[in-house]
């Protein structure tokens, strides 16, 4: 899982190795990939929602 | 679905489907008009999609001409305030959903299926279906400039209530035209994803396809999520127009800024649709003329993810002024800031590719590169667009209007034109003139450039965009503009030139028409059969 | 670095009286515009650094590997932390630009404490300020003429950006300023004052300003907001606290004078005379001054049967507007007089010839119960 968790977070950031990326596609379900994205997406917004809002304090 | 067929029945209709492919080839089809009427030949079909992007090109153009001459000089000279922002508003759309995204689909149409190394698109009739929806949506909507009351005249925006409450009666038939533009949007999003996930050669995995392939699969996404949104926006306009409703009518309880919010929700990703394949097109150009591989390949798709995702985060920066609250304001700087990141990444990618390479500058490459330099300028007023508190001054200026210009005519017009010089030779099987490439390409470059440079400086100085007349310190400005954009038009007559030549004759170019092109669409004859890869190609993937 | 050499060329070739100010953002005369010319600036310099950095990468690779001097290529195609730097230098640059962006942004947002409050109503197509608490209200048309629109004569220096009534504003007090719209959305923009905000109509938006030094500032609505949205000019006009005083001391008298002239029997004449003023500033952009109006959104008013024949419909359409129509209500814009005069007015013009005099007492009546 938490190898499911740095390849989403690398796309997130968009640096990606190759030997990497490779195992990923052989190795990885595609289903778990799309739902720790959906997943992490919601983590981002959660986190930007908070920063801007203690920014706004 | 298919699982649940006898697997006789599903082998048998294979045959059937088969046998009459091979039958097409032997008895010829509908000729003349009707052949191209009920084409359903990906080829034809991205054919027909070019030649309509070109036209609507040409008429989007035109308009933009009538604004650049009766900006020319302060005060009115040539056509009324109503009719000038019919031009604008024209202009936008047409360039938006007639020129820009048809052309992309026209590529995708034509390459998407040779790259990936498949006999067609997966669903080819109703390939010709969302074609033909295209021509009808953009009669209806230029029929609207000869309407009582003219043409639709509130911006390519359409801010509500300016669209709705005060919109001439015309806004019904623009509504209408939308609706079938996005429906055609969203049937040829479908086809490219279909045959992008179903019909890849044996052999090829996801990793593996081009990077232009890559960009459209995720731009298709992209459509599929949004024109759903930009259709539910204009039927509440309808609802409001003809039914009594109140949904941007804050005298009946509702919300102007909720269209901009609903707008902007799809017009974001939006402006990512049209530049999105845009990256893909360079990211194939570049490695061919460099000879050498895309630097970071699988960066380059992980950050198109990327920024498709981020794009769904952005939209109210469009809307800084607008009075959302500061930590609304606040979350959609940051998030802004965070889009760049990823789109630097990109430009780092092709500029790493050039390095150490073997360059030659074909035009196809010329363009691909002036994409680079002024995509990138592009990119930098995006960045300065993002700092909330300085939006406050760019917004709704010339300083906006240069932003998208660079990105979207330098940008996504410039990869177009890339793809058309890179992919001529094995459309027509003749290279394009080199001479006469080499012109249109740099009375492009000068143009483009003269054009919208000094915009950036007429915004700053406090000029807003969408106005017919202006005050005497932006008079300088405007006139450059003015004889920039009408080098810029009359320069696209060469490009016309260039590829009705190229159809017609010239030299003759070879099935691997560029030395260091390498995707699969350089293993078939130049000019490309009627049909190709009936059967599968051996794939190898080692490339990428 | 195009950039800085474009605006390098282009400035070494122009004459010096090219003025700093009117290539770039004006610093302006607010500490808030202060503070955002100068995050303009350091985002302008960052992007300028990039740039010069990337764009040189780019022309060197092109110079130093063309294949016509006999370059090769090499065959590197990955490298994970050189990707990770150039990911992580633009996140840092970023987060560092956030920090004084945000700063200012919050002292934007805060509209407290404020010493007057001005309300701000846009209209297609002018201005209406209402000054909260003291009961001085009135319109701000363009004020450059038509004719210099159309060429017939040369255009004034101020052209487009002059107005009949500007906006005045005490010098050192804190504004805050409200701002609505009776129709569609507009922007109430001043470069000078780096205030924009839209005016969105059944919203009331909050801004604020203090201005640093007296002075006449000069902006323009910045929202479409249909045929005249060009036409619709903004001009603060700064002065010292006790002129201020002094101005709206003498506005107030001036309202009370017009107060009482509802009351008194108006001559034909005179309404005609006030009315085709206010005819030329509010009515004749859309129906144009012969009245023929721009058919169909704004019909003809010289020979309308419909209006000639009922008075009071044609004081109702005025003063209520016809809604889901661009015709605005004008109870608010304008006062019994103006009204009055108006009404009769277009009574009486280009050959519809009826004879009647509307009096300002009617109208009052009509206007104090809504």
């Amino acid at each position: 899982m938490w190898r499911v968790i740095q390849s989403v977070l690398a796309a997130f950031f968009g640096v990606q190795k190759e030997s990497r990326r490779t195992e990923d596609f052989t190795h990885g379900r595609g289903f778990v990939f799309i739902v720790v994205g959906l997943v992490m997406a919601a983590l981002l917004v959660g986190l930007l929602v908070l920063v801007a809002s203690l920014a706004a304090e | 679905m298919a699982s649940h067929l006898p697997t006789g029945s599903s082998a048998s209709q294979q045959q059937s489907g088969a046998a009459e492919m091979t039958s097409d080839t032997h008895h010829s089809g509908p000729t003349g008009l009707m052949r191209w009427l009920l084409t359903t030949n990906h080829k034809e079909i991205g054919t027909l999609y070019l030649l309509f992007s070109l036209a609507m090109f040409f008429i989007g153009g035109l308009f933009a001409m009538v604004v650049r001459a009766e900006l020319f000089q302060p005060g009115l000279q040539l056509v009324q305030p109503e009719f000038f922002n019919q031009m604008t508003t024209m202009h936008g759309l047409i360039m938006v959903f007639g020129a820009v995204m048809p052309a992309f689909v026209g590529l995708a149409n034509w390459m998407v299926p040779l790259q990936i190394g498949a006999p067609d698109m997966a669903l080819p009739r109703l390939n010709n279906f969302s074609f033909w929806l295209l021509p009808v949506a953009f009669t209806m909507l230029l029929a609207t400039l000869v309407m009582p009351g003219g043409a639709p005249n509130f911006g390519w925006t359409f801010y509500a209530p300016l669209s709705t409450t005060y919109a001439p009666p015309s806004t019904t038939f623009f509504i209408f035209s939308l609706h079938l533009a996005g429906i055609s949007s969203i049937l040829g999003a479908i086809n490219i994803i279909a045959t992008i996930l179903n019909l890849r050669a044996p052999g090829m995995r996801m990793m593996d396809m081009p990077l232009f392939v890559w960009t459209w699969l995720i731009t298709a996404f992209l459509l599929i999520a949004v024109m759903p949104v930009l259709a539910g926006v204009i039927t509440m306009m309808l609802l409001d127009i003809h039914f009594g409703t109140s949904f941007f009518n804050a005298a009946g309880g509702g919300d102007p800024v909720l269209f901009q919010h609903l707008f902007w929700f799809f017009g974001h990703p939006e402006v990512y649709i049209m530049i999105l394949p845009a990256f893909g097109i360079v990211s194939v150009i570049i490695p061919t003329f460099a000879r050498k591989r895309l630097f970071g390949y699988a960066s380059m798709v992980y950050a198109t993810a990327s920024i498709a995702i981020l794009s769904f985060l952005v939209w109210a920066h469009h809307m800084f002024v607008v009075g959302l609250p500061l930590t609304a304001e606040l979350f959609f700087m940051y998030s802004t800031m965070l889009i760049s990141v990823p789109t630097g990444v990109k430009v780092f990618n092709w500029i790493t590719t050039l390095f150490r390479g073997s360059l030659t500058f074909e035009p196809p490459m010329l363009f691909a590169l002036a994409f680079v330099v002024l995509f990138t300028i592009g990119g930098f007023s995006g960045l300065m667009l993002a700092i909330s508190p300085a939006d406050f001054q760019y917004h709704d200026t010339y300083f906006v209007v240069a932003h998208f210009h660079y990105v979207l005519v330098p940008g996504a017009v410039f990869a177009i034109m890339a793809a058309v010089y890179y992919w001529l030779p094995k459309w027509t099987g003749h290279y394009p003139h080199l001479r006469l490439s080499q012109w249109h390409f740099w009375l492009s470059v000068v143009g483009v450039n003269l054009t919208f440079f000094p915009m950036h400086f007429a915004g700053l100085a406090g000029m807003p965009r969408r106005i017919p007349d202006y005050s005497l310190q932006f008079a300088d400005f405007n006139m450059i503009t003015s004889i920039g954009g009408f080098l810029f038009g009359l320069s696209q007559l060469l490009f016309v030139l260039v590829v009705v030549l190229c159809v017609r004759g010239g030299r003759k170019a070879p099935a691997q028409a560029w030395e260091g092109a390498e995707d699969l669409e350089w293993t078939v004859p130049s000019p490309a059969p009627l049909h190709t890869f009936e059967t599968p190609p051996d794939f190898t993937p080692y490339r990428h | 670095m195009r950039l800085v050499w474009t605006v390098g060329l282009v400035s070494a070739g122009l004459s010096s009286k090219v003025l700093a100010n009117q290539w770039n953002m004006p610093v302006g005369v607010t500490d808030v515009s202060r503070e955002i010319h100068s995050l303009h600036m350091i985002i302008f310099w960052i992007c300028v650094a990039i740039g010069v950095v990337v764009f040189g990468a780019l022309f060197y690779s092109l110079f130093r590997y063309r294949r016509s001097r006999g370059a090769r290529a090499s065959n590197f195609h990955e490298h994970t932390t050189l990707e990770i730097v150039w990911t992580v230098v633009p996140l840092l640059i970023l987060v560092a630009m956030a920090i004084p962006a945000t700063a200012t942004l919050k002292k934007m947002y805060d509209t407290s404490e404020a010493d007057l409050d001005v309300m701000i109503t846009g209209q297609q197509w002018r201005w209406r300020y209402s000054y909260l608490g003291e009961e001085v209200a009135f319109t701000s048309n363009l004020a450059t003429p038509r004719s210099q629109v159309e060429g017939k004569s040369a255009k004034s220096e101020n052209y487009l950006l002059e107005v009949d009534e500007p906006l005045v504003l005490p010098v050192g007090q804190k504004v805050r300023l409200l701002m609505t719209s009776d129709d569609v959305i507009h922007s109430w923009w001043v470069p000078d004052l780096a205030v924009k905000q839209d005016a969105v109509p059944g919203f009331v938006n909050e801004n604020w300003v203090r201005i640093n030094e007296p002075g006449i500032y000069r902006g323009q609505c910045a929202e479409l907001c249909g045929k005249d949205h060009a036409f619709m000019p903004v001009v603060v006009k700064a002065v010292e606290p006790p002129e201020f005083e002094s101005w709206l001391a003498q506005r107030k008298e001036a309202a009370a004078q017009a107060a009482l002239g509802v009351d008194r029997e108006w001559a034909l004449e005179e309404l005609m005379t006030r009315g085709e003023q206010v005819y030329a500033t509010i009515c004749a952009s859309c129906h144009m001054p012969d009245g023929q109006g721009s058919p169909p959104a704004f019909p003809a008013l010289a020979g309308n049967q419909t209006m000639l024949d009922d008075a009071d419909y044609h004081i109702e359409t005025v003063i209520n507007g016809v809604s889901g129509s661009a015709m605005p209500a004008f109870r608010s814009t304008l006062n019994a007089v103006e009204l009055a005069a108006v009404i009769t007015y277009e009574r009486n013009a280009w050959g519809n010839d009826t004879g009647e005099a509307i009096q300002p007492a009617r109208i009052a009546e009509l206007i104090d119960s809504p």
